[in-house]
């Protein structure tokens, strides 16, 4: 009821501001110029204070629930409300310290020291030391946990970690090993929660807002944290995330004004969202990538010939424009070129069907026919137009879909053709999550000695300027003989109402949930 | 037509009927709960996996599997998840790891709200809809009403729905919300504003054959002989209408109430997902995308449970409204009745 309220007094406003008595459609001509300076408004970049913030995600059919170090579904959404980390990203995908004061490796990196600021408490008052850090990253590698994202943080050693005084820990890893990229790791899921956490009984942590309930699949509700590290932060005295099922049915509710934010919205909504007046769309150049991975281990991408000859067919921008909507720029088979160390001396990879088609000549590979497995989804597209193009080039590509468990099922690693993406992160990260010789899952099978000795060596070298030297150069092997073919970048569109403030296109996947930063005008 | 004379001291035919009827109902829920607990085995993939999502390790699928007891035999499973379910404790989520039975009947009241809402607008309606429509047989009006309801049940639901929400909930005309968020903090009847549109959009999808049943209920009716009697008799039309011919067109229809609330329990899915309704449809088929089997299990069973008592409910009053069965004298006069309420093997199957 109070929004529909507060809804007919922004339109009077409106109205008032449009200078008013006009009939049919001049009446609606003079909302919408009351709508854009409803714009000036909105945009002043003084935060207001209080209202509740009302944020709808999608996230397929999964309800997802609040563990900080196992979420799954919308989980990972409402962490972004709940905990805080030791760091938090900058906009370009790098990190910044958040609830750290000092965070630091050695020389090689085999050891981080970690300090937290003094003062810091969490949602239910208790105040957070070191035991509450060693009790969070215990938490998040136990192998009892089950946690999806021990991968990442696989390198840690549990039996290593020592508390140095109530403020400071330190990390070590296992078998002695360097691991440089900890902030990049650590970050997404290591959240700092008490030692008397649970996340059903008592979800609490140090985020900006602390949990007041939660329905799964339906909606969580939040009230502000008056103690957040950040002075005078989050300014909505309520949030509420919102669950919907269907992209269409949430576009509705954000034009009705039933809820302030749709947080990642469909490339195919977009004209929609932005052509209402009431609405502003919000394009983040993300470095998120998408790609596909050819399977090293299998004919006929043994042939490096025939892997150059799949990349040197892709027509990059057709791909961009069909399979992302417009919304991406091209890559040139490399990712995290928002990375320091990213290799910009190696050329863009052109379109060169001519080409191709003579490598596959002499891989004797004139009448290739190949199956790529996607999920149904928004893969799809993508992989449709690339089996067009490499049709010109007399490569014959079955696309065919299977169910997303089956996909990630244990034949994951043997797929011949894939779909590959990786949020955007650093190289050291991103490699986890690719081709690095400790990756998760290495659908492209790319083992290379060269590679694998610059990554450890980075790994190791903290110093920026020699770790450039060791990733420039890992990145050349990745451009001549790797087995990933990026073809693009892809954007990520939010989009809210023109009430809502602070939120701010960026390189990161997560413009919409920096609820710390969100504000809404709701007067 | 309560006079004492007529009963008898044992207890009447039709209770020991409805008692046998009860424990083949409560039977059937057991056999589907075993079939359903089968079925979502036989699915690809495991749970743990779909859970855990694209980059979980192997290691963490294995432990978690161990964790939620898939890795034992389907019969151990299965009589694990029944004891616990007899004992009430229904379970924890594998998705959200909540309790399923807090999540499970929030949203069945939600879908049972939704249904009553359906229900209370589509039977009078369709009653008085019916009743006219057939005292104007073959006339205009009826010919248009019926063009009109067969292009509503030809109309897919999903149509109807964003017609409506396009008509009643966009910019400019604004007059009802878009989506049906409802506040769980607040009880439903002060936010009545939000059944709205999906009752008036499932409304327009079961009225049709409602209003066509009864239509056709009383076109019978009206040309049998003891309606032909009673108006050589001079009884007046009106009272030969509402007095004699609809208690007896009633008897079907209130099967045909049955079935759109059978159909009602399930088909609400296409409402909650056009108006983000939250009701057990959507959350029945999250669970099955997402493989979390002890929802999947208590969704099904509370579904079973309800259409059984829902047969049983409209088995029930057909023999009571029906005066040859209430006082039948053995349950097998009541088996052999052609109105339409043997068990499910051993109707003929009817289109709706």
């Amino acid at each position: 009821m109070s929004q529909e309220f507060s809804r007919r007094v922004f339109l009077g406003n409106s109205l008032a501001v449009g200078g008013g008595l006009l009939l049919g459609s001049s009446l609606l001509s003079g909302c919408d110029s009351g709508a854009s300076a409803g714009v000036a408004g909105a945009v002043s970049t003084t935060p207001v204070r209080g209202g509740r913030l009302r944020v709808g995600i999608i996230d397929g059919d999964q309800a997802g629930n609040l563990d900080a170090h196992k979420p799954v579904g919308g989980g990972i959404i409402r962490g972004w409300a709940l905990y805080s980390k030791f760091w938090e990203w900058n906009p370009d995908v790098s990190t910044r310290l958040a609830l750290a004061e000092f965070a630091e490796p050695n020389a090689d990196a085999s050891a981080w020291t970690i300090r937290i600021k003094p003062g810091l408490e969490f949602h239910h008052g208790k105040s957070i030391g070191a035991d509450d850090m060693l009790f969070s990253i215990l938490r998040l590698t136990d192998p009892k946990l089950a946690s999806p994202y021990t991968g990442l943080v696989g390198a840690i050693d549990r039996t290593a970690l020592r508390k140095l005084d109530e403020r400071t820990i330190e990390i070590r890893f296992k078998e002695g090993q360097s691991f440089f990229p900890l902030d990049e790791t650590l970050i997404s899921f290591g959240g700092i929660v008490p030692t008397d956490y649970d996340p059903v009984s008592n979800p609490v942590g140090a985020g900006p807002y602390r949990l007041k309930s939660f329905i799964p699949g339906q909606r969580s509700l939040y009230s502000r944290f008056e103690n957040y590290y950040k002075p005078g932060q989050p300014y909505a005295d309520e949030l509420e995330i919102l669950e919907f099922k269907d992209q269409v049915s949430r576009a509705a509710a954000l034009r009705a004004g039933q809820i302030d934010v749709a947080s990642g919205v469909q490339a195919e909504h977009s004209a929609l969202l932005k052509a209402d007046a009431r609405l502003r769309l919000y394009v983040s150049p993300s470095t998120s990538f998408t790609g596909f991975n050819l399977n090293l281990a299998k004919e006929p991408f043994q042939d490096l010939r025939v892997r150059q000859a799949f990349r040197l067919l892709a027509d990059r921008q057709e791909l961009v424009d069909r399979g992302l909507n417009g919304f991406g720029r091209i890559a040139n088979d490399l990712y995290s070129p928002q990375d320091p160390t990213y290799n910009h001396a190696i050329a863009q990879r052109p379109h060169d069907l001519e080409q191709a088609r003579s490598l596959l000549r002499q891989a004797g590979q004139q009448d290739l026919r190949v199956e790529l497995t996607t999920t149904p989804g928004a893969g799809v597209n993508a992989a449709l137009v690339f089996a067009q193009q490499a049709k010109k080039a007399g490569v014959e590509i079955k696309v065919s879909q299977v169910d997303g468990s089956v996909f990630n099922g244990p034949q994951r690693e043997s797929w011949l053709l894939s779909p590959g993406s990786t949020p955007a992160r650093g190289f050291l990260a991103s490699a986890l999550h690719n081709d690095a010789p400790q990756a998760i899952y290495n659908r492209s099978n790319f083992h290379d000695e060269r590679f694998t000795a610059l990554y450890q060596q980075a790994l190791a070298q903290p110093d920026l300027e020699q770790r450039k030297v060791l990733v420039h150069e890992a990145q050349r092997i990745q451009h001549e003989r790797g087995g990933l073919l990026i073809w693009g970048f892809n954007d990520v569109l939010d989009a809210a109402s023109i009430r809502v403030g602070g939120l701010v296109p960026e390189q990161t996947t997560f413009a919409s949930w920096r609820f710390d930063d969100l504000w809404l005008n709701h007067a | 037509m309560h006079d004492a004379s007529c009963r008898t001291p044992r207890t009447p035919a039709w209770l020991s009927w409805f008692i046998g009827r009860l424990g083949y109902g409560l039977l059937t829920a057991w056999v589907i709960s075993l079939v359903v607990f089968i079925a979502t085995q036989a699915l690809p993939s495991d749970p743990a996996r779909v859970i855990l999502g694209p980059d979980a390790p192997l290691q963490s699928v294995l432990t978690l599997q161990q964790q939620l007891g898939l890795d034992r035999p389907i019969i151990e499973q299965y009589l694990r998840w029944l004891g616990r379910a007899l004992s009430g404790d229904l379970g924890i989520s594998l998705d959200s790891n909540a309790p399923v039975a807090a999540i499970l009947f929030a949203r069945f009241g939600n879908t049972l709200a939704l249904v009553a809402g359906v229900i209370a607008l589509v039977v009078p309606t369709a009653l008085a809809f019916g009743v006219a429509l057939a005292l104007r047989r073959d006339r205009r009006l009826d010919r248009w009403s019926l063009s009109l309801l067969i292009f509503l049940k030809a109309t897919p639901g999903f149509l109807l729905a964003i017609g409506l929400v396009l008509l009643f909930s966009m910019p400019h005309m604004d007059l009802l919300p878009a989506v049906s968020i409802l506040d769980p903090e607040r009880s439903l009847f002060r936010q009545l504003q939000f059944l709205v549109l999906p009752v008036v959009a499932l409304s327009l999808s079961a009225l049709p054959y409602l209003t066509r049943l009864v239509r056709a209920a009383m076109i019978e009716a009206l040309e049998s002989d003891y309606v032909i009697a009673a108006r050589l008799r001079g009884i007046p039309e009106r009272r030969i209408v509402w007095r004699h011919t609809l208690p007896n067109a009633l008897v079907p229809a209130i099967q045909g109430v049955a079935l759109t609330l059978r159909i009602l329990l399930g088909g609400t899915l296409l409402a909650e997902v056009i108006f983000s309704y939250p009701g057990i449809g959507t959350l029945l088929n999250a669970a099955i995308q997402m493989r979390d089997l002890p929802m999947i299990q208590a969704s099904v069973l509370v579904i079973t449970l309800s259409v059984v008592l829902i047969n049983l409910l409209a088995d029930l009053l057909t023999v009571l409204l029906t005066p040859k069965l209430r006082t039948a004298w053995r349950v097998t006069l009541i088996q052999r009745n052609r109105r339409g309420i043997q068990p499910w093997w051993r109707r003929s199957p009817k289109a709706p």
